[in-house]
């Protein structure tokens, strides 16, 4: 045996596993997916199927879908504004401002909850959101005889607990690009006469773009195929695409209805990321 | 002016924090207090997690999760290390290929992923069970384990494998005293990334649980939707503590964005 | 110690050849210089001597044994990498005695010969550090120290010296020097700096696209290079085009391009014949023209376009006709000439090198 031979048989024995394993688990699902979404029938029920465009039809056809579909995406869009309004702020001060032990302590704080579980922190809001929760307690004490307040069941909710989830995303992402711009490329566009205002504005923010692009497409995608988030802290108010989708599978068994739903999903995301693209390539991925 | 700014800012973090730690907190302390219905004034008591010992169906589902978890790291940290072991020491056509396909297990709404598993191992008689929510676990495992091992393969060259040749190490001589010793940081850290992301998983366990078996996650999940009792306080801030606590043993051996100080 | 021989080495990737049929011997106990551009081959010939690379055709002799078939860690070598490649996780001592521990040298002797090393690179006391509490000098030791350890037959460094700064290298360059003889290893190495391959080495070659140009002693390849790429490689030299317009015994007479004559040695030239002249700038004086001054043979009259000052040394770009002549000049008691003065620029014969295009 050669050793070229040798080393492709080591290049295919090294990586072979883990990608059979992605293969089957991945990818031939999406393909078993996106073939189910042109049946007619779903694989529940034993007669034979065939193919069928009846399913993307139903979506475009029924205007059911469309105010889900639309308050998937402007929750997406609501849930990144502010993860980027909070967090970049916050990713700047750390990057630019707080040094040493105390950056790497802070750092450390924000991306620690974002590794536990997701859906301990989403039901931990309802205990601070409903009435007689924290947030009712506390503006109960300092104005007795207010109105109560219960945020619990209501689109602040839903947005509350997203931007709760989601937000060390968004400080990542740009403290990484923040970090990696030059503190002398500061001091050059001052130097050249530009104020504080005009070199974040001229300066700073474009450098950072890859950073704040790349955390809004972390985060806009798994909002807008959110279900348990919403469900929890949304009730019955909001029902999202994402609910939808849930429920094809496992209430009204849908299946084929379900999968084409998914794969309109899919689409979006697709065209998100199409649009966010060229700035990440331009600025050469940031990160 | 300048101390004002510093000021300024030192709170402006400080908010960010309250934000992500206090309902977290809030949980935390509810788990510990008698009442079972947010009743204040505070009072200390165990009882929600004695009544945790005895609940048979979380403990089953927190077994069931503990040990998916721990396969899951074995098997995701072992062919994810393999996998960026050949990325990093060989070149070949079909490299970016391969290295672009780990994006779509991350990038692809879990929603989507879990449904599509579904419906596949459905139709292949693989069936859902425990079994198919480790399959699934290791997939969304391996795209992590491949970067954080890759990132640190990438920090040492490759002259130093060539080095430890160049002075009659044999092969195995150069895997077992060179690249064992300079990856296991990287190993380390990646399986506890893979606990994690197992440990916390649960769209996908949601949709490949059948009836009756359940992950830790999935059956808080249901107890949520049916009803609240306090003992899910007292898991979930059992959870909590566990993820917070294996993430802190990553940053020892795993330093995020990309801040390296200078002797280390 | 050995003598190594490369015999026909040819390496090619897809259409790129690495390698294009080299042959070179390396004396026992020479201190020989690869030099060359970047993808000229010469880091391809040093790896192909570690092993790293299967050469398509060609064998490495070492005392005479082919050893281009078998494994990087049988071939008894020593190699001092680029970054130095020490092993992080391992002491300063270990990192020197890995070479020893794999091949179950007894411990005691491990221990002998791992200070013994240190005390030839003069480290002794850091046994303990780990690589990155070492300076980039101090690093440059131990790799040295662990290449050597294990008596390899023979010594390959990989631009062992360019990420040091310019301190630090001349006084690592006396240091590799002066430990090379102590052992009179026979040593192989690679750099681009090509002032370095002049001071440390016995002998130098010139690498271009996969062959050698030139191979010799280095003020044999510097006041003798056979071609313009061997000549514009190591140090500078103007080049001068012009014609054969008489042979007279041993000097040719020619008629330059851009106007005037200059001698050169008549050896192979006949009349007609065009010629191109390597000439080095240190070789031409240069001095204010007087006014009545007339041309004649390697006496050029001409105009400074710039004149660089640079402490010890000046450097002048004469503009003579369309040829731009650059001299280079001791800073001696004269006041540098201004530019736009006069200037008359004459040579001695012998330094006029024909070379091949």
């Amino acid at each position: 045996m050669t050793p070229t031979t040798r080393t492709r048989w080591a290049i295919l024995g090294l990586t072979g596993p883990a990608y059979l394993w992605l293969a089957g688990t991945i990818f031939l699902p999406l393909t078993a997916m996106l073939v189910l979404s042109f049946l007619d029938k779903s694989p529940l029920v034993p007669q034979p199927a065939s193919f069928t465009l009846a399913n993307y039809q139903a979506y475009f056809s029924k205007s059911f879908y469309w105010p889900l579909t639309r308050w998937s995406i402007e929750l997406g869009l609501w849930v990144t504004l502010f993860c980027f309004l909070i967090g970049y702020p916050a990713a700047f001060a750390l990057a630019k401002r707080v040094k040493g032990r105390w950056r790497e302590a802070i750092f450390l704080l924000i991306v620690l909850p974002f590794w536990s579980n997701a859906l301990v922190r989403v039901f931990s809001w309802t205990m601070v959101l409903r009435s007689n929760g924290i947030v009712d307690v506390a503006v109960q004490s300092v104005f007795p005889g207010a109105p109560t307040i219960d945020l619990l069941f209501s689109y602040p909710a839903v947005i509350i607990g997203l931007v709760h989830s989601y937000l060390p995303y968004m400080i990542l992402t740009c403290y990484i690009a923040l970090q990696a711009i030059d503190d002398s490329l500061i001091e050059a566009g001052r130097s050249l006469g530009a104020n504080r205002f005009t070199t974040f504005y001229r300066v700073i923010l474009p450098l950072s773009l890859p950073g704040i692009v790349s955390g809004a497409a972390l985060i806009f995608v798994p909002v807008i195929g959110s279900f348990m988030e919403p469900r929890i802290l949304g009730g019955t108010k909001g029902a999202t695409l994402g609910m939808n989708i849930e429920e094809q599978f496992t209430v009204t068994a849908n299946w084929p209805l379900g999968a084409a739903l998914s794969f309109i999903l899919l689409a979006i995301v697709l065209v998100i990321f199409g649009i966010l693209y060229p700035v990440l390539r331009r600025q050469g991925g940031g990160a | 002016m300048r101390r004002l700014l510093d000021g300024g800012i030192r709170f402006y973090l400080i908010l960010v924090l309250v934000f992500l730690y206090l309902p977290i907190l809030v949980m935390a302390l509810l788990a510990f207090n008698k009442s079972p219905l947010y009743g204040l004034p505070f009072e200390f008591d165990l009882v929600w997690f004695d009544a945790l010992a005895n609940n048979k169906r979380l403990l089953t589902a927190g077994w069931n999760s503990v040990w998916i978890a721990l396969a899951n790291t074995l098997i995701a940290t072992s062919l994810g290390t393999m996998a960026a072991v050949a990325f990093g020491r060989y070149s070949f056509r079909g490299k970016t290929l391969l290295q672009a396909l780990l994006f779509p297990p991350i990038a692809i709404p879990w929603l989507v992923i879990g449904t599509a598993m579904l419906v596949f191992f459905f139709w292949s008689g693989i069936g859902r069970g425990l079994h198919s929510i480790l399959l699934g676990h290791v997939a969304l495992s391996l795209p992590y384990v491949i970067f954080v091992v890759g990132a640190r393969l990438n920090d040492y060259p490759k002259a130093l494998e060539e080095a430890a040749a160049t002075l009659g190490a044999t092969p195995w001589q150069v895997f077992r005293r060179v690249s064992v010793p300079i990856l296991a940081p990287g190993v380390v850290a990646a399986s506890l990334f893979a606990f994690a992301v197992s440990f916390d998983q649960f769209v996908i366990s949601y949709f490949l649980a059948p009836p009756g078996v359940t992950t830790l996650p999935v059956e808080i999940y249901t107890s949520i939707r049916k009803g609240f009792t306090p003992e899910i306080n007292a898991i979930s801030t059992i959870i909590i503590a566990v993820s917070m606590g294996l993430m802190l043993i990553v940053a020892r051996f795993y330093r995020f964005g990309g801040e390296r100080s200078g002797n280390e | 110690m050995s003598e190594v021989a490369v015999i026909g080495a040819v390496k090619r990737y897809g259409q790129v050849v690495a390698l294009g049929g080299v042959d070179l011997t390396f004396a026992d106990g020479e201190f020989f210089g690869l030099l060359g551009p970047s993808g000229s081959g010469k880091t391809t010939l040093l790896r192909a001597i570690a092993g790293f690379i299967d050469m398509d055709a060609g064998e490495i002799r070492v005392d005479g044994t082919d050893i281009a078939r078998i494994p990087v860690h049988k071939r008894n070598i020593g190699m001092v990498f680029q970054n130095y490649a020490l092993f992080p996780h391992l002491s300063v001592a270990e990192n020197i005695a890995f070479g020893l521990d794999v091949r179950n040298v007894p411990k005691g002797e491990i221990r002998a010969r791992v200070g013994e090393s240190l005390d030839l690179v003069r480290l002794s006391g850091l046994e303990g550090r780990r690589p990155r509490q070492l300076s980039g000098g101090q690093q440059q030791r131990v790799a040295l120290a662990r290449a050597l350890v294990t008596r390899p037959q023979v010594l390959l460094l990989d631009e062992p010296l360019s990420a040091l700064d310019k301190h630090l290298r001349q006084e690592m360059q006396v240091e590799l020097r002066r430990i090379q003889r102590q052992i009179g290893i026979t040593t192989i190495f690679v750099t681009h700096d090509q002032e370095e391959a002049l001071t440390l080495s016995d002998r130098v070659a010139i690498f271009n696209q996969g062959r050698v140009v030139q191979a010799g002693a280095p003020r044999e390849v510097y006041e003798r290079p056979v071609n313009r790429f061997a000549a514009g490689f190591l140090g500078e030299a103007n080049f001068l085009q012009g014609k054969v317009v008489e042979v007279a015994g041993a000097a040719a007479r020619v008629e330059l391009a851009s106007g005037g004559q200059i001698l050169v040695p008549a050896t192979g030239l006949s009349v007609g014949a065009p010629v191109l002249v390597a000439l080095r700038p240190e070789k031409i004086s240069i001095d204010p023209a007087p006014a009545d001054a007339a041309v004649a043979p390697n006496r050029i009259l001409g105009k400074v376009s710039a004149a660089i000052f640079s402490g010890s040394s000046l450097t002048y770009r004469v503009a003579a006709g369309d040829q731009t002549v650059i001299v280079f000049e001791q800073n001696k008691s004269r006041a540098p000439l201004a530019e736009g003065s006069a200037v008359v620029l004459d040579w001695p014969v012998a330094d006029n090198v024909v070379v091949a295009p």
